[in-house]
């Protein structure tokens, strides 16, 4: 395995395409059997609670991010966005963990498919954000008010592939070269250090993604409240006497 | 060129920006630990805010490692 591969899709391209194909066969692999059989409304059990779980955290943040909008509509559309690129990105950080000598590379070790990644979260943000707010809302989001603010979304796509890339990357390269020299023992040790970046790393492109959209579905009504005084009373209120 | 030297120009961007942003890490996470020990209750928010933070330093650092890469590989390592 050369290390200069990173760059080129040329190559290998065929890990890449077989590796992600094979992260995402295991995502939805998982994800029917946490939803088979039968699931009920009450308390659930079992499988079920695992599911919830998981899917629990995204619809936090979305329920966060949907004030000023069709509450039901925001979250039931934005819950899907982000776990999606959670769990894609998790499942393809843990590929590094099977033992066999090809199929152990990320996907995301490569540029090609991180850069994939960002492109479409922040696609998907802006066409998300035209969704909800109109496009002419999503297009006044790009110039107002920093009329330039329309750079951020490239520099986006940069810094949220680039992120990706580096970490998993560079963890992978540092095990290859690591496993040159002692191919026994201290790779564990690299493998077992390595699964903090990977859960790290899948949060932090959600987590930003999702602080992105946030800003740019961000509703103007809210400025009213912000005018309110100390502690959300209306200021011409009259102060309470006790 | 001296080889030694090639290497050097490779090795050095990635050390000084590793260094900085260790830097910048060490202020995030002492803050935030400060925040967590002070209001435990908001602790799930403030780790959430400090790995925004943290990444958002880290980026920095994977720059100078993408650059160093790129270096890397014209000078053929």
């Amino acid at each position: 395995m050369q290390l200069g591969d990173v760059w080129t899709v040329t190559t290998t391209g065929w890990v890449v395409l077989a590796n992600a194909v094979l992260a995402s066969a295991v995502l939805v692999g998982l994800g029917a059997f946490l939803a088979r059989g039968k699931l009920s409304s009450g308390v659930p059990e079992g499988r079920q609670v695992l599911g919830e779980f998981a899917v629990d955290f995204f619809i936090k943040k979305a329920r966060d991010m949907a004030e000023g909008h069709d509450r039901a509509r925001v979250v039931g559309t934005v819950t899907p966005f982000l776990g999606t690129f959670f769990f894609l990105i998790l499942f393809s950080n843990l590929i590094v963990l099977i033992p066999l000598p090809v199929v152990n590379r990320p996907p995301t070790s490569f540029f090609s498919v991180t850069l994939a990644l960002a492109l479409s979260a922040v696609i998907g943000n802006l066409v998300l954000a035209a969704r909800f707010k109109g496009p002419g809302g999503a297009l006044k989001h790009l110039f107002w008010p920093n009329p330039m603010q329309w750079v951020s979304e490239f520099t986006d796509v940069l810094s949220l592939s680039l992120r990706l890339f580096g970490n998993i990357g560079g963890e992978y390269m540092t095990l290859v070269l690591v496993a040159a020299v002692v191919p026994v023992g201290i790779p564990l040790i690299l493998h077992a250090l390595g699964l903090i970046p990977s859960f790290v790393q899948a949060l932090v492109f959600t987590l930003l993604t999702a602080s992105f959209l946030a800003s740019a579905i961000h509703h103007e009504e809210h400025k009213k409240k912000a005018k309110r005084g100390l502690f959300g009373r209306k200021r011409s209120e009259p102060v309470a006497q006790s | 060129m001296n080889p030694i030297f090639m290497a050097l120009v490779a090795i050095v961007p990635i050390a000084a920006g590793a260094v900085t942003a260790a830097f910048a890490m060490r202020k995030i996470s002492i803050t935030a630990l400060d925040g967590m020990t002070r209001q435990p209750e908001i602790a799930p928010q403030l780790f959430t805010a400090m790995l925004i933070g943290m990444a958002l330093v880290e980026a920095l650092a994977i720059y100078t490692l993408v650059v160093t890469l790129v270096i890397a590989g014209k000078i053929g390592v």
